[in-house]
């Protein structure tokens, strides 16, 4: 399981570092949301994997999953989409100032 | 606590005279006023003490575990120190108020004196010597923001960045210095570094720390070479000039020789240090005075010139040497700020400060002239006047060191031809002002100025004269506790007399006032002379020098680092940070599988993986059709979701769900107003170079992640599992550790969210593009705004979100869900509305402004945590307790709860702040598209 | 017995992963993808009840309601999209 985990956070990193590199703000755009996915699963999988043991306290669970990479990264998604929110207003606001989407504002 | 409330007491009197001035000018001054006495009342029990002989240390306990305090201090050089401060404050609260025109905010110069006030006396009430240069520094951004006043004139500005540039680098050496103080002592105190005067002296970094300290006071009191940014700071309104750059902020320079005196002094470096700066400066200040036509840069250089006077006298540290410092400090205050207001009032009345244009004022202003003729002559040295106790003490500490060193007589002579030039240059003040002929097209026509503007002149005056003819009754006491603090050690044997007989002292000053007249008579000459080569010889130009190359510099490395293209640069930044990884990882060698046991793969996970793969790939593949390319991304949230699902993170997928809805739907928004689609630009070559980088990083990042997920583990999170429940009240740890453990993280984390809502919603309100009347294949768009079933589906849906959120919300803190998660909930369910039942319809059933809602759950959030402070507990402390709700059963109340509250809010204002004005940008346009049938 | 009906029912809804996944990959038309992306999301509750039913656990039902809940208004809202383009109007 630990291996497949890794793969997809592998495999969203390498399609978000390639968005990341288009000249156009959109993919960018995308890029960056491929990468605060591998972000997250990254931070998450610090806390190591466990099935089945969520970190909710009862009498019958005999072991929990980490807690704390959990709470970081249930915030960071949300901080994620305040970032992602500002990033794309940036970029209407270039197209509405410089007449073209092109990260460089220029075609 | 005294001490502390009489320094706090400006900062927040500041606040309220800003505020004040909305109901008029006199108001602003009358708070104003009244703020600098309440400082003056805190302090007044105490001011016994110094005199009795103790040195007062208040200390207010602050950050205890890293061991930092407030730490006040009350001995009798602060106390001297204060009284200027508030006394000549008052003084100039008075003083301004009729001088500032109608058009001037008055609120502004109040709160922007009051600020420089509490600073200032911050500096003089320290014991601790960080806590001192928080102070000193903040002196230096009230001073520019004070010089910069007239913010639409250039020169105001200029020297405003000149003044800080300077005593803001001589903050940072002096920061060096304190450091290396206390690395000395092992202590930050003023009781125990002036007591370690040996140890200091003795160590082998004390030379550095003398050269660092040194810098510090010598940049803030205008010492030679740093002298050329006070006269440019003569851009301030007046009154600002008479109260710092005479009186107060000048003087923190030689403040701080005087309190580092006892640890720092006795060494033949600290002599030729502090004595030759000091030396040079008095000369030159002198000197360049007396051709100055400006009347305040005049002034100017003969504030430059008093203080090398007062700083060479620290400089020859004998101990009647330190009183006669001490003894000039109080002198020059009182006697420059009135001759600051006396050219305020000039300036004020004639329109002009050029002394060239104006002669025989005498007639229009017999009693300014008269005000301003006792101060010059104090500034002179006249006997009969105060400046003339001071300067006789220095003419007698110079002739006694004459005769100690192989080239001392230097020093007699060079201290009495600096006393000629002050004649001359007071003379010239008052011949040039008020006598000499008739003025020279003035802009205005002169008279007294209001009563109330000469009472501060007046009070000034009148010290001068009465400390000048009865020194042994009013000023004795004060000048003895201030250097006796000063020295600290018992004070020398002198007498405060205008009479000492014939010494050479005498004779020093009878030359210096026969020169002066002499030299002012036969000063044409020189005076061309000088005004031919002004602006040749000038520090200014070294410093506008250094700006300049400093700022090529910059621009060059910046070149050299900004190629100005995104791409390029993130290709840079994402290659250099692989090769870092790669060099950690190469460097170490250690084996990259960990040795934890790992769990069994099963089917559907390797189903669910592959699907993902392919269909992220395609999304690589096919992101040139933006709209594609967003479908196919809500499939990889929703898996990404999933694998939270599977390891056991379930608040984590219901945020990862919520988020990707609102990011689907802020993308569309967006993509509206967007090209639909990318046009093929990179070179193919290009595309496989970020192809390569793509994987090698992807492979980077997967193997990181192999080599912890093998790794064993071990967490702090073990004692929140331990606590939940016992510390927090609540089962759900997740929620426990954001809402209780570390809720302080949390409230910066919705601080943060708030701030991005506005942010966007600032970057949106002047935004207007509009999006195509036509889908991407040409068609029109359709005609139907709002279809009936969606509309009506999403109607009946609302409830029941809300019901849901309201049930997670509740729930959360024992269970999956909490503040975050219900408040994406209702902000999904809103946005819902306003997707299938439009603008209008929604509006008219629910307010728009959500900048309150983000507003009000702030500050629950932040008074929950203050809530605690009441019990007597620190920030953010939670407490619960058990209730039975009828229906409901037992049911758990914490206080967190009310943090989770404002976090809801926080949540739902911010998102719906962004979605709903990012959908209203184009709201005021008519409705596009042919197809409005 | 339960055992055998999950592993059926697992390998059922697999294969319809699997085929909303191609659906969703090759269109033709944009609807097509978004009933794709739908089916998709009703594919992943019932993934999430067979799982809670897998390991005993009641806490995966509700993140299966907020999916069917989520799903609907990313559907709403691609939908809007095609139809009117702007979908806050």
């Amino acid at each position: 399981m630990e291996a497949l985990l890794a793969f997809v956070i592998g495999l969203l990193t390498a399609c978000g570092v390639y968005l990341a590199l288009r000249g156009r703000t959109f993919p960018v755009v995308l890029g960056l949301t491929f990468i605060s996915y591998a972000v997250n699963l990254f931070l998450f999988s610090m806390g190591r994997l466990s099935i089945g043991q969520p970190p909710v306290i009862s009498v019958s669970a005999n072991a929990y999953a980490d807690p704390v990479p959990q709470a970081l990264v249930l915030t960071a998604i949300v901080i994620g989409f305040a970032m992602t929110a500002f990033v794309i207003v940036l970029a209407l606001k270039a197209r509405a100032d410089l007449g073209n989407d092109h990260v460089d504002g220029q075609n | 606590m005294n001490l502390f409330f009489a320094v706090l007491t400006p900062f927040l009197g500041a606040v309220l005279v800003a505020w004040a001035s909305r109901f008029g000018r006199s108001h602003a001054a009358w708070a104003a006023g009244g703020v600098a006495l309440t400082a003056l009342a805190w302090l007044s029990p105490l001011l016994s003490q110094p005199f009795a002989g103790t040195t007062v240390v208040q200390r207010l306990e602050w950050m205890p575990s890293v061991g930092l305090d407030l730490v006040f201090r009350l001995d009798g050089l602060g106390l001297l120190f204060a009284g200027l401060i508030l006394g000549i404050g008052l003084l100039v609260i008075l003083y301004a108020r009729y001088y500032l025109s109608e058009r001037d905010s008055m609120g502004r110069l109040y709160a922007y004196l009051l600020l420089f006030m509490g600073s200032m006396l911050g500096v003089v009430l320290s014991e601790n010597l960080i806590q001192l240069l928080i102070f000193w520094e903040l002196t230096s951004l009230s001073s520019f923001l004070l010089i910069a006043y007239w913010r639409e004139r250039e020169m105001a500005r200029m020297g405003a960045r000149m003044a800080l540039a300077i005593t803001g680098a001589g903050g940072l050496a002096l920061l060096g210095g304190i450091l290396l103080l206390g690395e000395i002592t092992g202590s930050y105190e003023l009781s125990v570094i002036l007591a370690s005067g040996d140890l200091i002296r003795g160590h082998s970094l004390y030379l550095p720390t003398l050269i660092l300290v040194l810098l510090g006071a010598f940049t803030k009191s205008a010492q030679f070479p740093f002298h050329f940014w006070l006269p440019h700071a003569m851009a301030a309104p007046t009154p600002v000039s008479a109260y710092l750059h005479s009186a107060t902020m000048v003087k923190a320079g030689v403040f701080l020789l005087a309190r580092l005196f006892p640890a720092l002094s006795g060494t033949p470096e600290w002599s030729w240090l502090v004595g030759g700066a000091g030396l040079c400066t008095l000369l030159l200040g002198a000197v360049v005075a007396l051709f100055k036509h400006d009347l305040k840069g005049l002034l100017a250089y003969s504030t430059i010139s008093h203080l090398g006077l007062i700083t060479l006298l620290f400089g020859i540290a004998t101990p009647m040497a330190v009183v006669a410092g001490v003894f000039h400090i109080i002198n020059h205050a009182i006697f420059k700020a009135s001759l600051f207001m006396a050219a305020g009032i000039i300036d004020h009345e004639t329109g002009t400060r050029d002394m060239r244009r104006m002669q025989g004022l005498w007639q229009f202003m017999p009693f300014t002239a008269t005000l301003a003729m006792v101060a010059a002559a104090s500034m002179a040295g006249v006997p009969l006047f105060n400046g003339f106790l001071s300067k006789e003490m220095l003419f007698v500490e110079a002739s006694e060191m004459a005769s100690q060193q192989s080239f001392g007589w230097l020093l007699p002579v060079t201290v009495t031809v600096a006393g000629i030039f002050a004649v001359a240059y007071s003379l010239r003040f008052i011949h040039d002002v008020f006598f000499g002929g008739k003025p020279l097209e003035l802009p205005r026509t002169p008279h007294e100025p209001p009563r109330w503007m000469k009472v501060p002149v007046e009070v000034l005056v009148l010290l001068c004269l009465v400390v000048g003819l009865f020194p042994a009754q009013t000023v004795a006491p004060l000048l003895a506790v201030a250097a006796a603090s000063t020295l600290q050690t018992a004070l020398p044997e002198y007498n405060l007399a205008i009479w000492h007989g014939f010494n050479p002292a005498l004779w020093m000053s009878v030359t210096a006032l026969v020169g002066g007249v002499l030299l002012y008579l036969v000063r044409r000459p020189f005076s061309l002379l000088h005004d031919r080569f002004e602006g040749q010889l000038d520090a200014r130009r070294l410093y506008n020098a250094l700006l300049q190359g400093l700022m090529v510099i910059a621009r060059r490395i910046t070149a050299l680092l900004d190629v100005g293209s995104l791409q390029r640069m993130v290709f840079v930044f994402i290659g250099f940070a692989l090769l870092l990884g790669w060099m950690g990882w190469s460097g170490d060698r250690s084996v990259l599988t960990g040795s934890r046991p790992l769990l069994p793969v099963d089917a559907m996970s390797l189903l669910v993986t592959a699907v993902l793969t392919v269909i992220s790939v395609a999304v690589v593949i096919l992101h040139r059709q933006r709209f594609t390319a967003l479908v196919l991304v809500g499939f990889v949230g929703l898996v990404v979701s999933l694998i939270f699902v599977k390891f056991s993170a379930p608040d984590l997928a219901l945020t990862q769900l919520l988020v990707e809805v609102v990011t689907v739907v802020l993308l569309l928004l967006a993509l509206y107003f967007l090209p639909q689609h990318s046009p093929v630009e990179s070179h193919p070559l290009r595309r496989s170079r970020d192809g390569l980088l793509a994987l090698l990083v992807g492979g980077g990042v997967g193997a990181l992640a192999w080599a912890v997920l093998t790794r064993p583990h071990s967490s702090i999170g073990d004692f929140f599992l331990a606590n939940s429940v016992s510390g927090g009240g609540g089962s759900n740890v997740v929620n426990v550790i954001l809402v209780d453990f570390r809720g302080f993280d949390t409230l910066g984390e919705i601080t943060v969210l708030a701030l991005a809502g506005l942010a966007v919603y600032a970057l949106l309100e002047k935004l207007h593009i509009s999006g195509p009347s036509q889908n991407a294949d040409g068609r029109d768009w359709n005609w139907d705004l709002h279809p009936v079933i969606m509309a009506s589906f999403t109607r009946l849906l609302l409830p029941l979100a809300l019901l849901v959120s309201v049930f997670i919300l509740l729930r959360g803190h024992n269970l999956p869900g909490g503040g975050f998660i219900a408040g994406l909930v209702t902000a999904v369910a809103l946005i819902m509305q306003y997707l299938a039942n439009g603008v209008a319809w929604t509006h008219s059933r629910l307010s728009a402004n959500m900048h309150p809602v983000v507003g009000v759950g702030l500050l629950i959030a932040t008074l929950t945590g203050l809530g605690s402070f009441v019990f007597g507990y620190p920030f953010l402390t939670s407490t619960f307790g058990h209730m039975k709700w009828p229906l409901v059963g037992d049911f758990e109340l914490a206080s967190a709860m009310a943090f989770d509250l404002g976090v809801y809010l926080v949540v739902v204002g911010a998102t719906l702040l962004i979605l709903i004005h990012l959908g209203l940008m184009h709201g005021k346009e008519p409705v596009r598209g042919k197809g409005g049938h | 017995m339960l055992t055998v009906a999950l592993s059926i029912a697992f390998v059922l809804v697999g294969a319809a992963v699997v085929l909303s996944a191609w659906r969703l990959l090759r269109g033709p038309s944009a609807p097509d993808r978004i009933l794709a992306l739908d089916t998709l999301y009703i594919n992943a509750i019932a993934l999430l009840v067979l799982l809670g039913i897998h390991l005993g656990s009641a806490l995966y039902f509700e993140a299966a309601l907020l999916i069917a809940m989520m799903g609907f208004v990313g559907t709403v809202a691609l939908c809007k999209y095609l139809l009117r383009g702007d979908i806050i109007e």
